[in-house]
């Protein structure tokens, strides 16, 4: 009934592409402004707010993002929001992301010196201040590469969403793969897909990094 | 819209949930084991002199690296056979599993290697010792010791990322979980408690790991 | 007059009366109502379910479920949704609300605690299919060899009820999984509905599969939650309907190329 040329198939598979980019792109933002939050909250001077976004970071980093995604998909209605599998794939991938990025960039903030600090407090600088205008700036060019690279692993991970039912790419593919069976041509094209989305990523933040460094000396 | 929690539908199912663990954990250990190992050979060649095996295995890393897991663990169990190689679901996830972290390995060793000052190496073959000796005696500890951290963390996300093997029918913890609220319809309870599950598991393995490095590399931080 | 007279207390009376009745309608307005209001049935299906609902070339649905989704929506006045869901998660999205109506539901006593079926609209046995190659002829055959099901679904329970323990057993979250798994001959049997086979056996004829035995004859229903009368009436009206009409033997026709069955 359905004659699927290879032409059909790479179409297909790329007509799915800009699902993922988007998916990608939200959890990317949202996780962005949420783990900024999380990261300013989480650097102030109180010991509970501290502890508790490191609650936040250890949770994510040590469940699988599968269970992330069924908890939202199933629990979410118990609280009376109805969930599509996108908004479920969105705002899963979204918290997953504000958690692992609060946990990089609190990471790079950790990594300042602490000399800066105290030059910084020497100066007369109020906390607010010591922020915004020396330690923030630097570690956000610590922060760039690893940001980079984990932007990578969240597209990687938007290929989860299709557990769910979200047509990104990898369901295309499961799907195409039933209708023309030539699962072999499909992955490897998806593979290549995703491998084309993500590379250039990679490169950027390993380019990026040896930038940052050389700029140090 | 009340919604009545009912966890103790799940205490018949202990037996099923401690399968499934072990089965998540069976496979953890093995493709740590094995990935590790095609680490170590991978990140020594990386190492090395000849240029075309260097550049191999550069490939083989960013190919791993930059597509997603579960993407490459149905090309194993339902592309390969259209060439000839018929896994079963444990071995494709066990191989898939292993493949994914030596890539990771390989990456985090070789830089654990370019830590070990050259000087060490030359030391060791200075006084006579081959090759082979001078890397698995003096360059290899020091580098595991030097990135250690990086590889539990590596091991830990192959476990969690091993939830994705229930795709394939492989009867994990994950699959359990699947198994279990298809037939009770409570999907949330369920999912819930074997996300906790995961989560003893990530940190137990987690903190007996680190604990087992810093008896291993006594005298240095782990 | 007294404060309370006969007739104040019968005025009394009779407008509590009337407003407990007002308040009995203000109460239950019904998914009927919602759906109508709303101006859209969501309804879930089976994204690789040939030849009931599977993808075309431009990868929207098309199959005999399509189109009574399309005559239900018509027959109520709104436009349908449709949302891919798997075997296992469909229930609870209609209990959550999440969707109005599942379709290709097998009844069972089990589900019957938890949704309301409608009248039974489509043809379905659930069939062991293989290889010509490989001998199975009974439950018993299955001994020692691998099985794809679709988990959650019927042909999963009753698979598992008759199946011997040596059947390994492979359960995927849907029926793309278990056609992979089957073409790549990862399994060697799979469980699915005879139409499913047939379609299976249409794209790779080199295969040769064939329907070994008959696990189940259970009839597709529509499922939708419990306690809506009303729109399980309206829905058992319009397939009424389409049985009298000729519109259901049509779409038998064109997807099943069997006239529509006398017992439905």
């Amino acid at each position: 009934m359905n004659d699927f040329t290879n032409w059909d198939i790479l179409r297909n598979l790329l007509l799915a592409v800009p699902w993922t980019v988007l998916l990608s792109a939200i959890a990317f933002a949202g996780g962005g402004i949420v783990g900024l939050i999380l990261l300013v909250i989480g650097i102030g001077r109180r010991k509970w707010a501290r502890r508790a976004v490191d609650l936040y970071v250890e949770l994510f980093q040590s469940t699988p993002l599968l269970m992330q995604l069924f908890l939202v998909y199933f629990g979410l209605p118990m609280l009376g929001v109805d969930v599509s599998a996108w908004l479920a794939a969105s705002v899963c991938l979204t918290a997953y992301s504000s958690a692992f990025l609060t946990g990089i960039w609190r990471g790079c903030v950790d990594a300042v010196p602490k000399g800066q600090w105290d030059g910084s407090a020497s100066l007369g600088l109020s906390y607010l201040a010591q922020l915004r205008l020396v330690i923030l700036p630097q570690a956000a060019r610590m922060a760039i590469p690893p940001t980079v690279g984990f932007l990578v692993q969240l597209v990687k991970s938007t290929a989860l969403a299709s557990i769910v039912g979200y047509h990104e790419l990898t369901k295309t593919a499961q799907i195409l793969t039933n209708a023309t069976f030539q699962p072999f041509i499909i992955f490897g094209l998806v593979a290549l897909i995703y491998f084309v989305l993500c590379y250039p990523l990679t490169k950027l933040s390993r380019v990026l990094e040896v930038k940052l460094a050389r700029s140090d000396r | 819209m009340g919604y009545e929690f009912d966890f103790g539908a799940l205490a018949q199912y202990l037996g099923l949930f401690l399968e499934g663990a072990a089965v998540t954990l069976g496979l953890t250990v093995v493709s740590s084991f094995f990935g590790i190992g095609l680490g170590i050979w991978g990140a020594a060649v990386a190492c090395g002199k000849r240029d075309w095996a260097r550049k191999l295995i550069a490939a083989y890393v960013e190919l791993i690296r930059n597509t997603p897991f579960i993407v490459q663990m149905f090309f194993l169990f339902f592309a390969l056979p259209s060439l000839g190689y018929r896994f079963s679901a444990l071995q494709a996830a066990a191989l898939a599993m292993t493949l994914n972290l030596a890539a990771y390995a390989i990456e985090i060793l070789r830089a654990g290697m370019q830590a070990v000052p050259a000087g060490q190496s030359e030391a060791g073959r200075g006084m006579g010792m081959r090759p082979l000796l001078v890397f698995g005696l003096i360059v290899l500890p020091q580098a595991l010791a030097n990135v250690y951290p990086a590889l539990v963390g590596q091991i830990t996300i192959t476990m969690l990322e091993s939830a994705v093997v229930s795709q394939i029918a492989v009867v994990d913890l994950t699959h359990v979980a699947d198994f279990i609220q298809s037939r009770n319809f409570r999907s949330f309870e369920t999912y819930l408690v074997v996300t906790l599950i995961y989560l003893v598991l990530a940190v137990l393995m987690r903190r007996m790991l680190v604990l087992g490095g810093s008896k291993l590399f006594l005298g240095r931080d782990p | 007059m007294r404060l309370l007279s006969t007739r104040r207390l019968a005025l009394l009376a009779g407008m509590a009366f009337a407003m407990s009745v007002q308040g009995i309608g203000f109460v239950q307005a019904d998914e009927l109502d919602d759906i109508v209001k709303a101006g859209v049935l969501k309804v879930g299906i089976f994204e690789d379910f040939p030849p009931f609902s599977s993808a075309g070339t431009d990868l929207k649905s098309q199959g005999y479920d399509i189109d009574v989704i399309n005559a239900l929506a018509k027959g109520l006045g709104v436009t349908a949704e449709v949302t891919g869901i798997t075997g296992q998660n469909r229930i609870p999205s209609l209990t959550a609300h999440k969707l109005n109506l599942l379709v290709s539901v097998g009844v069972s006593d089990e589900r019957k605690k938890v949704v309301a079926f409608t009248a039974p609209y489509a043809p379905y046995s659930i069939d062991v299919v293989g290889p010509k190659a490989l001998s199975v002829t009974g439950p018993a055959d299955l001994a020692g060899k691998t099985v794809a099901v679709n988990r959650g679904t019927l042909e999963d329970t009753s698979l598992t009820e008759v199946a011997p323990a040596s059947t390994d057993i492979q359960r995927y979250s849907d029926y793309n999984g278990v056609i992979s798994a089957f073409l790549s001959g990862q399994a060697q049997l799979m469980v699915v509905g005879n139409d499913v086979g047939a379609s299976v056996l249409a794209k790779q004829p080199a295969l040769e599969p064939e329907s070994k035995f008959q696990l189940l004859n259970s009839p597709s229903a529509l499922a939708i939650n419990q306690g809506e009368e009303r729109l399980l009436a309206k829905i058992d009206e319009i397939l009424s309907t389409m049985k009298t009409d000729g519109t259901l033997d049509a779409i038998s026709r064109k997807w099943l190329f069997i006239p529509l069955p006398a017992e439905l």
